[in-house]
């Protein structure tokens, strides 16, 4: 069991999402995020004022997956993610010690 | 039901007896629950049910002879009003003779509750002396609240009378004031605790305001308003529609028993698999032979009812004050002192009709007039509708139906409406008592109308209000802490869209495209967005918006989603941009799609919005407004190709097409995009006035200098004039200079030319010694002095010098530093010059100088106010090339010093 994390561009949340449906993944957490890697950010004039957008919005997207699932998993959200810039984003993957569902208090591989 | 004696021990048989009858309650319920009242009728027979546990028990219990007199069993709350829902507590009271102590029948009391308990019932006893029961308890006026609902059930009736006839009476007499108060503090904490409204995804049917408790609190506020009455000696009237409220309160009852039974315990929240099974049983609607219905359909139904309750409850919270007359209920309410209107007055912030000056005189009510203007005084200040005025407004709508006048005078009145502040408050006024969908039936369809998917947490009636709430909100300064003592994590983006608001020189069409964004969503259609917009011109046509209004309402309402959609693609990538800025045809229609957007996903839920969208939707906003202002140089109007900008101006006069393809070509596509083919037309008609006028003379500079024509529009707050010219040196300084002559203050500017040299300038400006409002005979003569300004009749000089400026200026109440900056990328052929500088009279004047000192032709002018700020854009040309950095740097040095000179 591992945990995937992956920082994508907001633009390619849909084409991910329907990715990881077809390859049967069904838990997603999404979260809005701010930040950058290689690609800084830049500064906006509008109105004589200057704003800064140093930190790029991304999503970051959250999944457990059963070990037999994770190259899969990583290849799905690498292509639907990729348009070749930089800010594409990142995929990191840990492992997980165990997952309980809370209603029923399934443990292991059943409570993904 | 069944009485099943024998064998058994007593309590076992009263048990039995009591879950049988349960059960078939319970049975009876699930065969009927289809019809409304099913629930009604099951709360009503179950506490006949536990009636009947009480009286055996007592049968057999009360021979105890500690309870034989001075003792009597009364059911209070909600068991004594007869409504004892499947899994609601049974409220009990051992009411004791003042003689007799708690202690003494301790005892025999706690065998009775044990033997209630033993039948399944649970119970919530309570022993008092009556001597308890005549003050109010400091802290718990529940008792005394559930006390008003008493019901004797046995042992001492003498002792009971002396509650019910006496004790109590009397009790209420005397605190029925402070009962109010603390019924309403306790109804607004718990309506705070619900966020102050009905609309949730999974509601408390029996908490949320609009539940069943509002329903209790409307009955023990009515008795004592009506106790309150007494003692005053007057007769209380009868408010509201009871059928109404008596459907409203019997559908929830039902929903009530159907979670009783389906959850298994007294858990009263309509959670989304509830609302499933709600639906598939066709609960509490009425429809014979249970036929299926889509869950939103159903949760519709629910919120029209719990609407109603709610409405009711608000209503009567209102009336607390004129009660109570303290202070205190300042919460409720704003107060104002008795303000008078034609027809109506506003007494302590409640609206309240005139009556007819005689018995043949007209009711007020009935006057449409009137009525607009009474909603006009809601919008603007805040009061509310007193339930006489509601109650004379109802049975007036035949009459206002039919009187009432369609034109530019109903636009007027709405406009006030959407304008004033409190609109959100008018609208949702309006929208109770069907007077909205008079002016608007297009409406209708949206009534209650639920989105169900987990994500609208309102139903698109009042998702609209709260969009319009929003909106109004960014008027006013941003609270930094939030009323749950968080931080304002919003207050930044509140003020910078609520800055883009200011600037708006027509919010009301932005109030009136958030009205009816999502009118469309009542008809089943695949583009909610077109058939709202479609749906609004029927509006349009009623009201008689001129064509320029209704052309950015309509476009508003068509495109409300493109900025949401355009946020989930790459808002930093151009091409993006470029494709959302196709969309929007102006920057005044670019900020009223970010204020629409941003209201709009901020009423889906109060969570909608996150900071990070917000973020995003300011980022897209600028990127888009730099794009627009970026590329209006080199977006300019080719005639020969097809566009249908082009055709809707050639529409107008097909004969005239090819002479109006030569006037269009070469103009910025933005001068199209922002004038009505209507406009566009008048200025090719003036152009070609002109130019046939002076084709002899064309070549001299007398030609040129005679043809220029103008146009006046002049209105409140912001008058504009446009002129139509041939191209000369320094015709914008001219013109910017004679409007600050005549102390006109220029708040917004464009200036464009085509490629035969024909210019058309437009300024709006703000009149600030309403010279043009209070002397309409000044207007001829105020269109002549520019004229001759332009020609050359007066030199510009005189007219300036004849209107010098008279006393000192006002400190600003915000520096300006003064910013020019150069870009000579923006444009294939032009530099583009920004200047951002302190906003005073005569500034465009000096800018304009000095950049004609300079030889630089202006090809485009963008000149824009924010607040004290002046933004000005320019792309200058000079001998038909772009500036050079040193006649850039130059002219920048010139320009600083030019400003600073004015601003002295």
């Amino acid at each position: 069991m591992q945990k995937i994390e992956a920082i994508i561009q907001p633009s390619k949340l849909d084409a991910v999402k329907e990715a990881l449906i077809e390859v049967g993944i069904q838990g997603i957490t999404i979260l809005e995020a701010r930040g950058h890697g290689r690609q800084k950010g830049h500064t906006e004039t509008y109105r004589g004022r200057e704003y800064s957008v140093d930190l790029l919005p991304k999503l970051k997207l959250e999944m457990i997956v059963t070990d037999d699932m994770v190259d899969e998993v990583i290849n799905t959200i690498a292509n639907a993610a990729r348009s070749g810039k930089i800010g594409d984003g990142k995929i990191f993957v840990s492992r997980i010690d165990n997952a309980i569902r809370i209603r029923n208090d399934e443990r292991g591989d059943n409570a993904i | 039901m069944n009485d099943q004696t024998g064998p058994t021990p007593p309590s076992n048989a009263l048990r039995d007896f009591y879950q049988q009858g349960l059960a078939e309650i319970r049975a009876q319920f699930e065969q009927h629950d289809s019809l409304r009242t099913a629930g009604h009728i099951a709360i009503e027979q179950r506490a006949k049910l536990a009636d009947e546990v009480m009286l055996r028990l007592w049968d057999r219990l009360g021979e105890h002879p500690r309870l034989k007199s001075g003792v009597a069993v009364v059911a209070i709350g909600g068991y004594g009003r007869r409504q004892l829902f499947p899994h609601s507590d049974l409220d009990v009271l051992f009411l004791l003779d003042n003689s007799i102590k708690d202690l003494d029948l301790k005892d025999p009391i706690r065998r009775i509750n044990q033997e209630i308990w033993d039948c399944g019932i649970r119970a919530s006893p309570q022993t008092r002396q009556l001597s308890e029961c005549d003050s109010l308890i400091a802290g718990n006026p529940e008792f005394t609240l559930s006390l008003m609902d008493h019901r004797f059930l046995c042992g001492d009736r003498k002792l009971y009378d002396k509650l019910a006839k006496d004790a109590l009476p009397k009790l209420l007499q005397r605190e029925h004031r402070t009962l109010i108060a603390r019924l309403v503090e306790i109804t607004l904490d718990r309506h705070g605790k619900y966020a102050n409204t009905l609309f949730h995804l999974e509601p408390n049917i029996k908490d949320c305001p609009g539940g069943l408790r509002d329903m209790n609190v409307c009955g023990w506020l009515t008795t004592l308003y009506t106790i309150a009455a007494q003692a005053q000696k007057q007769a209380r009237p009868e408010h509201g529609n009871p059928s109404e409220f008596k459907h409203a309160t019997d559908f929830l009852a039902t929903v009530r028993c159907f979670l009783h039974y389906t959850h298994d315990r007294d858990d009263n929240v309509l959670y989304w698999q509830s609302q499933d099974a709600a639906a598939k049983d066709a609960l509490a609607l009425g429809n014979i032979g249970r036929r299926t219905v889509d869950a939103s359909i159903w949760m519709r139904s629910f919120f029209r009812n719990a609407r109603t309750i709610h409405r009711r409850t608000m209503q009567l919270l209102e009336e607390a004050p004129r009660v109570r007359g303290s202070s205190f209920y300042d919460q409720l309410r704003r107060r104002h002192k008795r303000s008078q209107f034609d027809g109506f007055h506003i007494q302590h912030g409640r609206i309240v009709f005139d009556p007819p000056a005689s018995s043949k005189a007209p009711d007020p009510a009935n006057d449409p007039d009137t009525v607009l203007n009474l909603f006009g005084a809601i919008a603007t200040h805040g009061c509310k509708l007193s339930s006489e005025a509601e109650d004379r407004l109802e049975p007036a709508l035949p009459v206002l139906a039919a009187n009432l006048e369609e034109g530019p005078a109903l636009w007027s009145h709405f406009r006030t409406i959407l304008n004033g502040p409190f609109a959100g408050e008018a609208l949702r006024a309006m929208h109770a008592l069907g007077i909205l969908e008079l002016i608007v039936p297009e409406f209708l369809g949206i009534d209650a109308l639920v989105i169900r998917d987990a994500y609208h947490r309102y139903t698109v009636d009042e998702h609209t209000f709260v969009l319009v709430d929003v909106l109004h909100s960014l008027q006013r300064p941003p609270e930094p802490m939030l009323a749950n003592n968080r931080p304002n994590t919003f207050a930044e983006w509140q003020r910078r869209f609520g800055g883009l608001l200011a600037d708006l020189p027509h919010p009301e069409l932005l109030y009136l495209a958030a009205l009816m964004h999502d009118t469309g969503k009542g008809r089943e259609t695949p583009d909610h967005a077109k058939e709202s917009a479609r749906m609004a011109k029927n509006l349009f046509a009623r009201m008689e918006l001129d064509p320029y209004e209704a052309g950015i309402v309509r476009h508003l309402i068509v495109n409300h989603l493109a900025m949401s959609a355009t946020l989930r693609r790459d808002i930093f990538d151009l091409e993006t941009l470029r494709a959302f800025v196709e969309q929007v045809e102006s920057p005044e229609q670019l900020r009223m799609l970010a204020l629409l957007t941003y209201a709009d996903i901020s009423a889906v839920h109060p969570d909608a919005l996150t900071p990070w969208k917000a973020e995003n939707l300011w980022n897209l906003y600028i990127g888009a407004s730099n794009y627009l202002d970026r590329t209006v140089d080199d977006d300019r109007v080719r005639s020969r190709a097809g566009s249908e900008l082009i055709q809707r101006v050639t529409t107008l006069a097909p004969a005239r097409s090819k002479e109006i393809r030569a006037y269009l070509q070469g103009f910025p596509q933005r001068y199209l995009r922002t004038r009505t083919p209507e406009q566009v037309f008048s200025h090719f008609e003036i152009a070609s006035n002109l130019v046939s006028a002076n084709t002899a003379t064309r070549d001299t500079e007398a030609g040129i200098a005679a043809a220029v024509d103008l146009i006046l529009n002049q209105a409140l707050p912001v008058s504009e004039i446009t002129l139509v010219a041939l191209d000369r040196p320094r015709l914008f300084a001219t013109i910017a200079g004679a409007l600050s002559a005549w102390g006109m203050d220029i708040v917004n500017a464009d200036a464009f030319a085509n490629s035969s040299g024909i210019v058309v300038d437009s300024f709006s400006f703000i009149d600030r010694f309403r010279t043009l409002e209070l002397n309409p005979s000044e207007h001829k003569r105020f269109v002549k002095s520019l004229k001759d300004a332009l020609t050359g009749a007066t030199p510009i000089e005189k007219l300036l010098a004849s209107r010098s400026r008279g006393g000192k200026r006002k400190p600003p109440k915000v520096n300006v530093e003064t910013q020019i900056n150069f870009d000579h990328e923006a444009s294939t052929h032009s530099t583009l010059l920004q200047v951002v500088a302190q906003d005073v009279p005569g500034l465009l004047r000096a800018i304009s100088i000095t950049v004609a000192d300079h030889d630089c032709n202006i090809e485009v002018a963008l000149i824009d106010t924010e607040g004290e700020m002046a933004i000005d854009v320019f792309y200058l040309t000079r001998f038909g090339q772009k500036l050079d950095s040193a006649r850039a740097g130059l002219l920048r040095d010139d320009l600083i010093v030019a400003i600073a000179r004015n601003t002295l």
